[in-house]
């Protein structure tokens, strides 16, 4: 057996890096901008994340990508709370690529608020202290008679008051204070209440520019035909039909990449408007060499998965005591599956790219443009320096956007052409050449004593990881097994968790709540069904196991990320109290329960949700109610909309999501056949934030990965239990 | 190249566009009014819905041939400032998380309403499965549609 160390995901190392990086470096990203001796004094701006004008406008840029998420709110709102303005008043952009320390803008893994907190409020503090010691000179008085207030100083003894803009010339000229006093939570006044999001009313006037709305001079529109294997390559094609549609301007073929994006052979249609590229796509013929593996299909790997799954796992994630030798008094297997998943923004993926000579300009939406850039030089032949990066809005992103393969494709496309090219992907290119969640397959094992009490716990991951994807099939980082262990925190004597990496012929990627969500169906699927065996109450069996351990580390790594389990017991007796757990039920009216760790995040998060029977195997969602630890929480609204956003996300996925591959190719194309939940789908939900001043956590991923499970173990207390997603397969219906 | 005649949020637009050309695409690209979204094309997701002579229309379904002669509003055309009572109730709301489907389903309620200012719960999940939304904001639309109707009704 091969034996590695557990590694988490790739973006989460850079970013955790970066953001390391940025908090050792804070003074340096923006310093430039401070004026100079003998140069006009126009504006204030200690740092890159913040400018004052004159007039007293407050600018704060946002490094992060907005998706839906709410980091334009969130952000800012850090800033503003020590810089002391009026929110509501402040001018929010994007921070441009550039400005800030590589890997700064990167956005993924719930990481924004948890990576920025410090820095921002550091940023913030710093440029109040700054106006404050400007306004103490400026009056000759001492700078502890001195306070901030809504965007002025005010002189306490006299009551005298000058605002921020009247004090930038004075502040640019002093020196960056080597230490801050940073404000006691109990003195936020923005932090921790709600705020709506930034740029609202532009979304609600059709103002918003989306990267497909973005129009740069000179712009052309390329779509693409795509091999329809990954892997193949293209032989010849035919456009002598194509190239007559009116508004055609060019056709081009480009070839593919390896990893990291594996970007497949194509040939693009360019023409004056998407109308015209698109028609000319349906007359286009083209002739592929499809290469050898032209014939896997997810029936095959689910086969492969359940014939591995008794077997000694390829690599051992974690390991605890010994398992192996355990003798109980009694025993449970189960085996749980999850199928590919796309992720079906409904901006469905475009970029636009400019090539002049040996210098190219981007703009559109990435969620890690640093190492974006880095791929395209390398694929393209740039140098990194020639592209220029222009970050746009993403119309949801969930992952999708964290790799780059249209990018590269637009890049491709725009050196055949002499002006700027938007590719737009179709809705079936979007839902065909996707970066799927990995299917995935488990085989659960636990055994327990002549008491009940849990002595052993086995899981067996098979599935087919992204790291084959980016790093090659030679890899030694399986990000995906990671929940596997990092999320666990049951209270197990002996626990064994491997991994079995099975390849296959279609691209991968990281999904919203990503292995966590793969492994938390699994496990507390198996819990209650222990719980059931066992006879014992899912709530307590499962407080059982977890109110009396204390918090620990999950390695001996200076990275290795802590654990509460208690606070895991805490958000599900939370959810489970408010939904009336222990309360009489109506008739037919079940509750099943879920909670976990979003460990990479520092959240936790449970639900509760009950069923009502309204026929065999039809069940009707009466109530979901959520519980969430996440220490303090920046902007509840924003919280609020992501585990409203999590329970669609979650219930799409135990419901219907699925995509299934025939021939190495995807058989959905668009959302007739890869359904997502729809507006009468959605139950009501209730949050229950748990109060804390604890390091604030991510939220964007927190509210998803309990909904299916909470869900399988109410239709289980029905009598039924599912065991694979989507639950549809296995005869469900809902109402 | 065929030539026609629209009237697009009350204002008259000559485009020059091939006959079967979507109305969605006149819109984008022709006219450069980018508040209509693309989102499949084939009538699955509402994110491109307008509405034409007061009905609710997905926009990627009609040729700008059959759209002579009729009166097309977008999201642009329900106001400039965001103060249409459906656009004020979104915001109330707070609606919107990427914001992208959110002009689709707005337009739905705007043509719901016009119709029937007391549309039954029933008709509204009927109306409103017209529209995704990958983000699920579908809780604070069912709360915006609300706030529409109490408004209009006022």
């Amino acid at each position: 057996m091969q034996k590695i160390k557990t590694d988490r995901r790739r973006f989460l190392k850079l970013s955790s890096l970066a953001s390391g990086g940025l908090v050792l470096g804070f003074t340096l990203p923006g310093l430039q901008a401070l004026a100079l001796p003998g140069e006009e004094c126009t504006h204030f701006q200690p740092g890159a994340y913040l400018r004052i004008d004159r007039k007293g406008l407050v600018t704060i840029f946002v490094a992060k990508q907005e998706s839906g998420q709410g980091v334009d709110t969130a952000l800012p709102m850090i800033v503003a709370e020590e810089l002391e303005v009026d929110f509501r008043k402040v001018k929010v952009e994007l921070a441009p690529f550039g400005t800030l320390p590589a890997g700064m803008h990167d956005t993924g893994g719930s990481q924004s608020v948890l990576g920025m907190y410090d820095t921002l409020r550091k940023a913030g503090a710093i440029a109040k202290a700054m106006l404050i010691q400007a306004a103490a000179n400026s009056w000759k008085v001492n700078v502890t008679s001195c306070a901030a207030d809504m965007g002025e100083v005010v002189h306490t003894p006299t009551m005298k008051r000058i605002g921020y803009g009247e004090l930038v010339c004075e502040a640019a000229k002093l020196p960056i204070p080597a230490e801050v006093t940073l404000k006691s939570p109990k003195d936020f006044k923005l932090i921790g209440k709600s705020e709506k999001r930034s740029g609202l009313k532009d979304i609600l006037t059709g103002k918003t520019k989306y990267g497909l709305d973005t129009r740069v001079p000179g712009m052309a529109v390329a779509v693409a035909v795509r091999c329809p294997v990954l892997g193949g390559k293209l032989v010849s094609y035919d456009d002598t039909v194509a190239k007559k549609v009116p508004g055609v301007l060019k056709i081009v073929a480009y070839k593919g990449t390896g990893k990291p994006m594996h970007v497949r052979d194509g040939v693009a249609i360019i023409a004056t408007h998407t109308w015209a590229a698109m028609k000319a796509k349906e007359m286009l013929t083209v002739t592929w060499d499809e290469g050898s593996r032209n014939e896997e299909s997810t029936v095959t790997l689910f086969e492969t998965f359940a014939s591995k799954a008794g077997d000694t796992p390829g690599i051992e994630v974690f390991k605890k005591g010994d398992p192996g030798n355990v003798k109980g008094a009694g025993k449970l297997s189960a085996d749980y599956a999850q199928p590919f998943l796309a992720h079906a923004t409904m901006e469905p993926v475009n970029f636009i790219a400019e090539v002049k000579g040996d210098k190219c300009e981007i703009w559109g939406g990435l969620q890690l443009p640093d190492w974006a850039v880095d791929t395209i030089a390398k694929e393209c032949g740039f140098k990194k320096p020639d592209i220029k990066v222009n970050l746009g809005l993403m119309g949801g992103a969930f992952g999708r956007r964290l790799h780059f393969d249209f990018a590269i494709e637009a890049v491709k496309i725009a050196q055949q052409f002499d002006r700027p090219v938007q590719l737009v992907w179709d809705r079936v290119d979007d839902t065909q050449f996707g970066m799927f969640r990995p299917a995935n397959y488990h085989r659960l094992d636990a055994q327990w004593d002549d008491k009940g009490k849990l002595v052993s716990w086995k899981h067996h991951v098979l599935g087919t990881p992204i790291a084959y994807m980016i790093e090659g099939p030679e890899t030694k980082n399986i990000g995906e097994m990671d929940g596997a262990d990092a999320g666990f925190c049951y209270d197990v004597p002996n626990i064994h968790t491997g991994y079995t990496a099975v390849d296959f012929n279609i691209n991968r990627g990281w999904l919203r709540s990503v292995d966590i969500c793969v492994n938390t169906f699994p496990v507390e699927s198996f819990v209650d069904e222990i719980a059931g065996k066992l006879k014992k109450d899912p709530l307590a069996f499962r407080l059982s196991l977890l109110e009396n351990r204390p918090d620990f580390k999950t390695g001996a790594e200076a990275w290795a990320l802590s654990q509460s389990p208690a606070r895991v017991a805490g958000v599900l007796k939370l959810a489970a109290e408010k939904i009336g757990y222990d309360k009489p039920r109506k008739p037919n009216h079940y509750i099943g329960l879920a909670t976990h760790s979003f460990i990479f995040a520092k959240g936790y998060a449970a639900h509760a949700i009950e069923v009502e029977m309204v026929g065999e195997k039809k069940f009707r969602i009466t109530r979901v109610v959520a519980a969430i630890d996440c220490g303090q929480v920046i902007n509840p609204d924003g919280l609020l909309n992501q585990m409203e956003g999590g329970l669609a996300f979650g219930l799409t996925q135990a419901l219907k999501g699925e995509i299934t591959i025939k021939d190495s190719r995807v058989m959905q194309d668009g959302f007739f056949s890869y359904e997502l939940l729809m507006y009468s789908e959605m139950p009501p939900l209730e949050v229950h934030i748990i109060p804390s001043e604890a390091e604030p956590g991510g939220v964007g991923e927190v509210g998803v990965s309990t909904v299916a499970p909470a869900l399988c173990n109410a239709l289980a207390a029905a009598g039924h239990r599912p065991r694979n997603l989507p639950i549809r397969n296995e005869g469900f219906s809902w109402v | 190249m065929p030539q026609f005649s629209l009237t697009v949020n009350n204002k008259k637009y000559d485009v020059e566009a091939p006959a079967d050309m979507p109305l969605l695409w006149v819109l984008r690209d022709l006219l450069n009014m980018t508040g209509t979204k693309y989102g499949c094309g084939v009538a699955s997701c509402g994110v491109c819905s307008v509405i034409i002579d007061g009905n609710p229309v997905f926009s990627c379904q009609r040729t700008v041939g059959s759209c002579v002669n009729k009166k097309i509003i977008t999201i642009e055309g329900l106001s400039e400032d965001g103060s249409h009572p459906v656009q004020k109730a979104w915001e109330q709301a707070g609606v919107p998380q990427c914001g992208y489907c959110q002009p689709g389903q707005m337009m739905q309620v705007v043509a719901m309403l016009e119709k029937n200012k007391r549309p039954s719960e029933e008709t509204i999940d009927q109306v409103m499965n017209n529209v995704l939304c990958r983000c699920g904001t579908y809780h604070r639309i069912r709360k915006a549609i609300h706030l529409a109707i109490d408004s209009l009704n006022s």
